[in-house]
C-alpha cells in the first residue's frame, strides 16, 4: 500500500480527494469479501408510464472483484428485473455504462462495487428509461465544435513526419471514451439554459484536434463562443470523475484557453481579473471578480446577490473597503517570481 | 406501418457499415445505416488494440509483408480463405486505407524521432495513439465522419427481417426502433448490406458486446442465403475470469508493441504451459496454439476451460512493462501489481472465422440484392484493414450496377405478417411465463458448456436437442412485466431469442458436418487436421423443403499450401 507521500506524488486532484476521504481504489477493494451481500438501491423511471422516478432495493451476492456493472447485470439478467441500463463492452472501451453511484459519476464496468450503493443516471441529460440517458445533446455539442482534423497544409503522404513529442498535447485528450461522466459532474452545466458552456467532454473531443499540430483551423470562435470556455470555473470535478484519468483542466481546458488567449488576448478578461484580485488581496473575492468581468450587468441580479450574501459567499462591504489577507505580501512576492503572472 | 426509403440499407454500424456508407455517399448513393447498438460504441471494432500493418506500409520490407500474409492465410484463417483476396486487400490497404486514415487525423504512434513504433517481429502492428486504443479512436473518427457527411443513421434499431420480392431479391427490411418502440419498414433501391461483424455473443462468456445475438446470420439464412464454416469459432484463451463483466478483458499474449516480451500461462499447479516466444514465435495471434496447450492441461486435470489456470507478465522486466502500462491498469484496478501477478483466466467465445458465403471479390451473396461487408462474411476472420477493403469493394459493386428506375413496393402481406410477429412478442407475462433474458442466458450457458473449445459429437447433439426444447417449450412462454414501447430492452430480448436459437442451431449443425479439427475448431471424435478432405468450404443452406442442406467447395491454393496432408490437430502449430 503506497504511503500518503507516495500517493501524493501521483498528484492528481482525483486521487488526492479519494485518499483523503479513505475512498481510494485500494480502500474500495477491501470493503467486500465473498459471502457478503451488497444493497443496491436503484433509480427507476419509465417516462411513458411513471410520473416521477422511484427507487427499488435489491440484495446482490458479492463475487470476486465485483464491479458496479456486475451488480446491475445481476439485477437485470440474473434476477430478470426489467431494468434498463446501457453497456456494451464491459471493459472501459465503449464508455456507455457511466452512472452515478452514491452521487458520484462512475464508469460501472471499471469501479468496484460497494456494500451500499444508490445508483442513478447521469445528470444534465434527458433520461430515456431507468439508467439510460439520451446522448444526443452531448453528441450535438461535440459536432458543433468541429471535431475533425482540418489540415490547411496539404497532406504530405504516408508517413508524414511527426514526433511523439509534438503529439503529446493532443494525445492526452485521445484517451477519452466519450463516457460523459465529466459532463454529468460539471457544476456549471447545472445552470442549464443560463449557460452556454459546452461542458468538459466536448472540449476534450475538440482538444484532440485543436491541440494537434497538424490542425490548421483558427478555432478561437469555437473555443470562446461556441464552447464558452471562460465559463469553466476550474473546479476539477471533471478530472475527479474521469475514468480514463485525463487531466481535463490542466491538459485540455487550460491549453485551450491559452490557445484562445494567444490568438486574442482580449478574451483573457476572466483569467486576468482572477489573477489580479488574488495578487491584490491574497485570495479571490467573488464579488470583485463578478464586478470586474461583468461590470454593471452584475447589479441586474440582486436576488442572487442577496442569497449569496446570506450564505456568506460574498461580503460587499469588505469588497469595497479593499480588504486583504494577512501575509498578502508573500502572495505578491510569489506573483513576481512566477514568469508571466 | 411507416415506410422509409434509402438507396442502400446497411445493417450494422461498425467499421464495415460506416465505411461502406462513406464510400457510397462519395459516389452519390444515399445509404441508411441501421445499427442495433450505438455507432462507435457497440460491436467488435472498438476492441482492436492495434492495427495490423499490411504490405510495405510504413516502410515495411518484403519479408515483413510476407509474414503478415502468412499470418492471415495460415494462422488466422487456417487456409480457409481466397488467397487472391488476401493479396488484393493487402495492396488496397497499403495504397488507400492507411494514407486515408492518417490524412483524416488518426495518429499512428511515433517515437520522439518521428519513427513509427511497431510490434517486435516480422508481422507488424502499430498503435493509434496508444496500444489498446486503436479501435476506439478509429470508430470515433468513423462516427464523426458519418455525421459530417450527412449520412442517415438510426441507432438502437434492430432489423427484424429482410424483405424480398417474388423473385427472391432483397428489396427492403423491417426494423424495430427500440427507443420509440416503432416497427417500420425501409425500401432499398439498390440493395441491402449485412455488416453485422464477426462476434456473436452466443455463449455466456463471449467477447461479443451486450446486444449481439447472431442477427446477421439468422436474417441471411432465413432469406435463403448460404452460410459457411460457422464452426471455425475463435476463442480467447487468456481473458480475466473475474470480475464477470471482464470476460472480455484480454491478457494479450502477443508481443508487446515495441518489445519482444509476451505473456505466459500456468496451470493450477503453477507449471508454465505456454510462452509464445518459445511455443509459436512466428504467430502474430497465437490463440489456437494457446487453446491447444490449454486443452492438454484440461485433459490432465490441471486446468478447466472455465478457469483454474493463470496468465501473467511477472517474468517481464518493469521497463518493458511500462510500455504496456495502459493495458496493465486492469491489474492495478483489482489490486494486483502486474510485475508480480498471475491472474486467473478462462476461455471466451471470440470471433467467428466463418459466416455468410460471400464472393470476396464483389461482396455478393447468392441472394440478389443482398451484399456483405466485413467479417460477418465467411471469407475472412475479423480484421479492420480487410473490413475496410470489403466495404470499398461492396460500394464499388453496388455503384457499378445500373440503378433501377424506382423503388419496388414491399409486399404488404409480408410486412403485416412481420409486424404481427414482432408485436406479438411485446406481451404481458403469462401464468407460467419466463422472462426473455432468462431464455437468452439459458441458451448461452448451454453453448458455453456443450459448444466450448473442446467439442464432441455427443455434446453437440445434446446441445442441438437443448435448442429444440428451448424453442418448443421456453420461447413460447416468454412475457414481460412492462409492455411499454419506450426503450423496451426486454422486448428486444424476446426478438433476439429467435435469432440466437437459429444461429446456435446452424453453428452446431455446421460443426457436426465438419469431420476434422482445424484452427480453433476442435472435436475429440475427429482429432486430426485433414487437408486432403476438409480444406473446403463447409456450406450450409436452406433446402426447398426448409431442411438443412450441406455442400462443400474446395479452396484454391495458388500461393500458399499446407505442408502436410493429415496431422494430429494438437500438434499442428496453427
Amino acid at each position: 500500500m503506497a504511503t500518503l507521500t507516495q500517493q501524493l506524488d501521483r498528484a492528481s486532484a482525483r486521487y488526492l480527494g479519494q485518499v483523503e476521504m479513505h475512498d481510494s481504489n485500494e480502500d474500495r477493494l477491501n470493503r467486500l469479501k465473498e459471502g457478503d451481500f451488497i444493497t443496491a438501491r436503484i433509480c427507476r423511471l419509465d417516462p411513458s408510464i411513471d410520473k416521477a422516478p422511484y427507487f427499488e432495493t435489491y440484495r446482490v451476492p458479492y463475487v470476486k472483484w465485483m464491479r458496479v456493472l456486475d451488480v446491475l447485470i445481476h439485477i437485470s439478467e440474473g434476477l430478470c428485473v426489467e431494468y434498463a441500463h446501457r453497456w456494451y463492452c464491459g471493459v472501459k472501451k465503449c464508455g456507455t455504462c457511466a452512472v452515478r453511484v452514491n452521487g458520484r459519476e462512475t464508469l460501472s464496468c471499471w469501479e468496484p462495487a460497494q456494500p451500499d450503493m444508490v445508483i442513478e443516471p447521469l445528470r444534465h441529460l434527458p433520461v430515456v428509461r431507468d439508467l439510460i440517458v439520451d446522448r444526443e445533446p452531448y453528441e450535438r455539442k461535440v459536432m458543433e465544435l468541429g471535431p475533425l482534423l482540418m489540415r490547411t497544409q496539404p497532406y504530405p503522404g504516408l508517413p508524414e513526419y511527426i514526433t511523439d513529442r509534438e503529439m503529446r498535447a493532443a494525445s492526452y485528450a485521445m484517451d477519452c471514451i466519450n463516457c460523459m461522466a465529466c459532463y454529468s459532474a460539471c457544476p456549471v452545466l447545472d445552470l442549464g439554459t443560463e449557460t452556454n458552456f459546452s461542458g468538459p467532454a466536448p472540449l476534450v473531443q475538440l482538444a484532440q484536434v485543436a491541440l494537434d499540430p497538424r490542425d490548421g483551423l483558427d478555432r478561437l470562435s469555437l473555443i470562446e463562443h461556441t464552447a464558452s470556455i471562460s465559463e469553466c470555473v476550474s473546479c476539477y470535478r471533471c478530472e475527479e470523475v474521469c475514468p480514463a484519468e485525463i487531466p481535463i483542466v490542466s491538459r485540455v481546458i487550460e491549453p485551450l484557453k491559452a490557445l484562445a488567449f494567444a490568438i486574442s488576448p482580449a478574451n483573457k478578461k476572466h483569467q486576468a481579473a482572477f489573477l489580479e484580485i488574488v495578487r491584490d488581496r491574497g485570495r479571490i473575492d467573488p464579488s470583485a471578480l463578478v464586478l470586474k468581468t461583468q461590470g454593471l450587468r452584475a447589479l441586474l441580479s440582486p436576488v442572487r446577490a442577496l442569497r449569496l450574501w446570506m450564505k456568506g459567499k460574498i461580503s460587499p462591504s469588505k469588497t469595497f473597503l479593499g480588504w486583504t489577507i494577512p501575509g498578502v505580501e508573500q502572495v505578491r512576492r510569489l506573483f513576481s517570481a512566477v514568469k508571466g503572472a | 406501418m411507416k415506410t422509409r426509403t434509402a438507396d442502400v440499407i446497411i445493417v450494422g454500424g461498425g467499421a464495415a457499415g460506416t465505411y461502406t456508407a462513406l464510400c457510397l455517399k462519395k459516389a452519390g448513393i444515399e445509404p441508411l445505416i441501421l445499427a442495433k447498438g450505438l455507432i462507435g460504441k457497440s460491436g467488435a471494432s472498438i476492441f482492436a488494440g492495434n492495427l495490423n500493418l499490411h504490405g510495405h506500409v510504413f516502410g515495411g520490407n518484403d519479408a515483413e509483408a510476407a509474414a503478415m500474409r502468412d499470418y492471415i492465410v495460415r494462422w488466422y484463417n487456417h487456409y480457409l480463405i481466397d488467397q487472391d483476396y488476401v493479396l488484393k486487400g493487402e495492396q488496397w490497404t497499403e495504397e488507400v486505407y492507411y494514407p486515408e486514415l492518417e490524412e483524416a487525423g488518426l495518429y499512428f504512434r511515433r517515437d520522439d524521432q518521428g519513427k513509427i513504433v511497431t510490434s517486435y517481429g516480422l508481422a507488424r502492428c502499430a498503435a493509434v495513439n496508444q496500444q489498446g486504443q486503436s479501435g476506439i479512436l478509429l470508430m470515433d473518427l468513423r462516427r464523426k465522419q458519418v455525421i459530417q457527411n450527412g449520412i442517415q443513421t438510426l441507432q438502437e434499431t434492430a432489423v427484424t427481417s429482410l424483405v424480398q420480392n417474388s423473385r427472391g431479391e432483397v428489396i427492403g427490411v423491417v426494423a424495430l426502433h427500440c427507443p420509440s418502440g416503432e416497427v417500420f419498414s425501409v425500401q432499398a433501391k439498390r440493395g441491402v448490406v449485412i455488416a453485422t461483424g464477426p462476434a456473436d455473443r452466443l455463449a455466456s462468456r463471449a467477447t461479443g458486446t451486450r446486444e449481439q445475438s447472431g442477427d446477421g446470420l439468422a436474417l441471411t439464412y432465413r432469406a435463403g442465403g448460404e452460410l459457411l464454416n460457422l464452426e471455425i469459432q475463435w476463442w480467447h484463451a487468456s481473458d480475466f475470469k473475474w470480475p464477470p463483466c471482464w470476460q472480455r478483458m484480454h491478457v494479450y499474449p502477443n508481443p508487446l508493441v515495441g518489445t519482444a516480451k509476451t505473456a505466459r500461462m500456468y496451470n493450477s499447479d503453477g507449471e508454465q504451459f505456454f510462452d509464445q516466444s518459445t511455443d509459436t514465435p512466428n504467430s502474430f495471434a497465437p490463440y489456437p496454439t494457446q487453446l491447444k496447450r490449454l486443452a492438454e492441461q484440461v485433459a490432465k486435470g490441471k486446468a478447466e476451460l472455465n478457469g483454474k489456470y493463470f496468465t501473467g507478465y511477472d517474468h517481464i522486466e518493469p521497463e518493458a512493462l511500462r510500455k504496456y502500462a495502459r493495458q496493465l491498469k486492469a491489474f492495478e484496478k483489482v489490486g494486483l501489481q502486474a510485475k508480480t501477478a498471475r491472474v486467473e483466466t478462462a476461455t471466451t467465445w471470440h470471433y467467428r472465422q466463418g459466416g455468410i458465403n460471400t464472393n470476396p471479390h464483389t461482396m455478393e451473396t447468392n441472394v440478389p440484392g443482398l451484399y456483405v461487408a466485413g467479417p460477418v462474411g465467411g471469407h475472412n476472420n475479423g480484421s479492420l484493414g480487410y473490413t475496410a477493403f470489403d466495404a470499398y469493394t461492396c460500394a464499388e459493386t453496388i455503384k457499378n450496377k445500373p440503378a433501377p428506375a424506382g423503388f419496388s413496393t414491399l409486399p404488404q402481406a409480408v410486412l403485416e405478417a412481420e409486424r404481427d410477429r414482432v408485436m406479438r412478442l411485446l406481451r404481458k407475462m403469462p401464468a407460467n411465463g419466463t422472462p426473455p433474458i432468462a431464455v437468452k442466458t439459458k441458451i448461452r450457458e448451454i453453448m458455453y458448456e456443450k459448444m466450448g473449445f473442446v467439442k464432441s459429437k455427443q455434446g453437440m447433439e445434446s446441445a442441438l436437442d437443448d435448442m429444440r426444447r428451448i424453442r418448443e417449450e421456453d420461447a413460447p412462454r416468454m412475457g414481460l412485466k412492462n409492455v411499454s414501447l419506450n426503450e423496451n430492452l426486454g422486448w428486444q430480448d424476446a426478438l433476439d431469442v429467435y435469432n440466437l436459437l437459429d444461429t446456435c442451431e446452424l453453428t452446431i449443425r455446421s460443426a457436426l458436418n465438419r469431420k476434422e479439427s482445424r484452427g480453433p475448431f476442435y472435436r475429440t471424435d475427429f482429432p486430426d487436421t485433414d487437408n486432403e478432405n476438409w480444406l473446403v468450404k463447409n456450406i450450409l443452406f436452406k433446402g426447398g423443403d426448409g431442411s438443412f442442406q450441406f455442400r462443400t467447395e474446395p479452396y484454391r491454393l495458388p500461393y500458399y499450401q499446407p505442408d502436410f496432408k493429415r496431422q494430429k490437430y494438437l500438434e499442428v502449430l496453427w
